[in-house]
């Protein structure tokens, strides 16, 4: 995973690890919302997804 | 790795982080509305409660209420009647007032009338007093001078008594001159008149006394024309005397003249002077007698 250093007269391209690394972190975004709504859900109506 | 799937990549990531972010935001703005409910739905409760409390109040109070109306009812009919009774009373109380307040006004009125009086005879009694004491002093002074005048009526009565007897003689005198005039005016139906006194040194001359007619007047009872007498129908009862001429008349027509010789209380009889020769002028009975034509 290291950069590839081109050579002079070509584009410089970042390595397929970064990308991973940014879906990682849209991934632990998403969850971390998904967990602080169930949190707020739960501890507002004591349940996650029942309507009483 | 294709350079779209690596922009998908980026734009899913931006988008994921974006939403992520609204939504978080969202979450923890939101409302408690299961807390906002409970809080409501207990104080609902409790409204209920309270309703249900005041409800019940309510009817223990109409209850009471309408048991304090009865109870006021009685006791109102009752003052009702104890205040027609007061009325009663207090229309018996001012009449009496009145009749109380015309007696005190009577009375005040009377009161003040004693008073008056009382002022008065007061006034009158020191009137009285005063007068009683000027006429003590107007009496003694009277006294002394009722002493002088005795002494000088001692002195007068004397002299009286000598003019008295002078006095006397004198009316004796008058009284044989009168008695003669007398007989000599009453021959013509005349007699002297009362003399008014005359005090002998204020006139110059002395008058002689008038004379008044008799006037007495009746009628012929009966004739004797053979004596010449006649009897008349008053006597010494109306003021006939013996002597008095009276004029015998019939309508206009003198008839004669009857010296009286004889007089009774009630009739008279005359001498018959002046006959006329013709028959029907001799005198008859019911002609009528005068002393004055």
């Amino acid at each position: 995973m290291s950069p590839v250093v081109q050579s002079r007269g070509k584009k410089i391209a970042a390595a397929d690890n970064l990308y991973t690394v940014i879906l990682a972190v849209a991934f632990l975004v998403v969850l971390t919302a998904a967990v602080f709504v169930a949190y707020q859900c739960y501890t507002q109506y004591d349940t996650i997804f029942k309507i009483q | 790795m294709s350079t779209l799937t690596k922009v998908l990549i980026v734009l899913l990531t931006i988008a994921s982080i974006f939403l992520c972010g609204i939504v978080v935001t969202y979450v923890a703005n939101a409302d408690n509305y299961k807390q906002k409910y409970d809080t409501l739905y207990n104080g609902y409760q409790a409204a209920k409660k309270n309703e249900d409390n005041a409800k019940t109040q309510l009817n223990n109070t109409i209850e009471e209420k309408d048991r304090d109306t009865g109870k006021l009812g009685e006791q109102i009919a009752s003052l009702e009647e104890d205040i027609n009774k007061l009325k009663s009373d207090l229309a018996t109380a001012e009449r009496d007032r009145d009749d109380a307040n015309r007696k005190v006004n009577n009375w005040a009125a009377i009161v003040m009338d004693f008073s008056k009086t009382i002022e008065n005879n007061e006034k009158l009694v020191k009137d009285a007093l005063t007068e009683r004491d000027l006429k003590e002093a107007e009496l003694i002074k009277q006294g002394k001078e009722l002493k002088d005048t005795t002494a000088a009526l001692m002195e007068n009565m004397a002299i009286v008594k000598q003019l008295q007897e002078g006095s006397k003689r004198l009316l004796e005198e008058k009284t044989e001159l009168q008695n003669k005039l007398d007989q000599y005016l009453r021959q013509y139906g005349k007699a002297i008149a009362e003399p008014i006194p005359v005090t002998p040194g204020q006139e110059a001359v002395r008058l002689t006394p008038p004379t008044k007619d008799i006037d007495l007047n009746g009628s012929i009872t009966e004739v004797d024309l053979k004596n010449l007498l006649a009897e008349i129908s008053i006597g010494a009862a109306d003021g006939v005397k013996e002597g008095m001429r009276f004029h015998l008349t019939r309508g206009d027509k003198f008839i004669c003249d009857i010296v009286v010789l004889d007089v009774w209380p009630e009739k008279a009889v005359g001498w018959l002077e002046l006959i006329q020769d013709q028959p029907q002028d001799q005198p008859q009975i019911n002609d009528r007698v005068s002393t004055n034509l």
